[in-house]
């Protein structure tokens, strides 16, 4: 059934154009390991982005935590595509993972105990406003 | 590594799906909203966990990121809500030239994974291909089935398991010893004026500061003192 509906949608869009589309036809039809990695990086830019235009100090964590789960993503994406060509410490990579909630879960916790403190003491949780140490 | 089926399709839906969700929780204008979808984005990774065959880190994301760290998110926007973003008062990105510049720089990076990508995939792609040009076959062939019979058991979580206490004790350890860091941290921080005050945590000077604009907080001195 679910190939039936590929193989139409493939001949429908070989009668409409060339080779050219085919193969990325082919290649939508099978992601490999650099669709994974394309997805880590927009999360990653993603977040990088939310990190340098937010104000809001809480969506800055949030968009940090966006950036460690594309890290995330490109780390079990490496590890599944060294199991498969054969690598015996492939599993390396999802121990990296399991490493880094640890990090981002301890860094969660005390980022958002600063937040709750700088809140008590300046009344704001926007960045630009907190300028204290600012010459 | 090449998936196919339906595995290619779910593929497609969480891929598309996580990188929504993650523009939508920077973009959101009240906080919980960002919350919100940053837990949809978190849950659409988590599915890619999956379908790259890592059960068990799929399922700590979504216990230890969806289950424990959102929660605490959320707790910490409840209490510091101010309100005015919702409002639409508050302009809640930065002042145009930084947003200018912050965006050229992220232009650069996609600029940059555009470069990776059309250079390196094709590489990658000549790696995972025998040389007739077909893909390779998986290693891992007829998985044993769970006891309910309707899936299949892969040995992911069982050899991440061994390799964790086998090759990792030590940063294993040391992990313990940071979440421990981070929970007294956590609780000396989020402390209010009057608990360090009847913990005897403040400098004498400091404390007669804040007498003056608090005159409950002498009795707590008057405590300590007795």
């Amino acid at each position: 059934m679910f190939s039936f509906f590929f193989h139409s949608c493939l001949l429908l869009l070989q009668e409409a154009s060339g080779g050219r589309l085919e193969q990325s036809w082919e290649a939508f039809r099978h992601p490999d390991l650099s669709k994974f990695l394309v997805i880590g990086a927009l999360l990653f830019i993603i977040g990088v982005a939310g990190v340098l235009t937010r104000r809001n100090i809480i969506v800055i964590f949030m968009s940090i935590e966006l950036i460690l789960n594309a890290a995330n993503l490109n780390f079990v994406a490496f590890s599944r595509y060294l199991e498969q060509t054969g690598n015996v410490n492939a599993i390396a990579g999802q121990i990296f993972v399991v490493f880094i909630i640890v990090v981002a879960a301890a860094e969660a916790a005390i980022g958002l105990g600063i937040v709750i403190a700088l809140y008590r003491n300046k009344e704001t949780i926007w960045v630009d406003e907190i300028d204290l140490m600012k010459w | 590594m090449t998936l196919s089926g339906w595995e290619a399709l779910f593929f497609w839906v969480f891929g598309l799906s996580a990188i929504f969700a993650g523009l939508l929780t920077v973009m959101a204008r009240n906080a919980v909203h960002s919350a919100l979808f940053l837990i949809s984005s978190l849950l659409s990774v988590a599915a890619l966990f999956i379908i790259l065959g890592a059960e068990f880190i799929a399922g700590v994301q979504i216990l230890v990121y969806v289950g424990g760290v959102m929660v605490l998110f959320l707790f910490v926007i409840m209490l510091v809500n101010v309100g005015a973003e919702e409002r639409g008062k508050d302009e809640i990105f930065n002042k145009p030239r930084q947003v200018a510049t912050s965006l050229l720089f992220c232009l650069l990076l996609v600029a940059a994974l555009l470069w990776a990508v059309s250079n390196g995939s094709r590489a990658l792609m000549a790696k995972t291909l025998n040389p007739d040009g077909s893909p390779m076959a998986p290693t891992a062939q007829s998985l044993p089935a769970s006891a309910t019979h309707t899936s299949m058991i892969t040995e992911a979580t069982q050899l991440l398991g061994s390799a964790l206490y086998r090759y990792g004790s030590l940063p294993f350890e040391i992990a313990s010893v940071l979440l421990l860091v981070a929970i007294i941290g956590s609780v000396m921080l989020a402390r209010t004026l009057k608990q360090e005050a009847s913990a005897e945590d403040l400098a004498p000077e400091v404390l007669r500061e804040e007498i003056l604009k608090d005159p409950e907080l002498a009795n707590l001195e008057q405590l300590t003192i007795e």
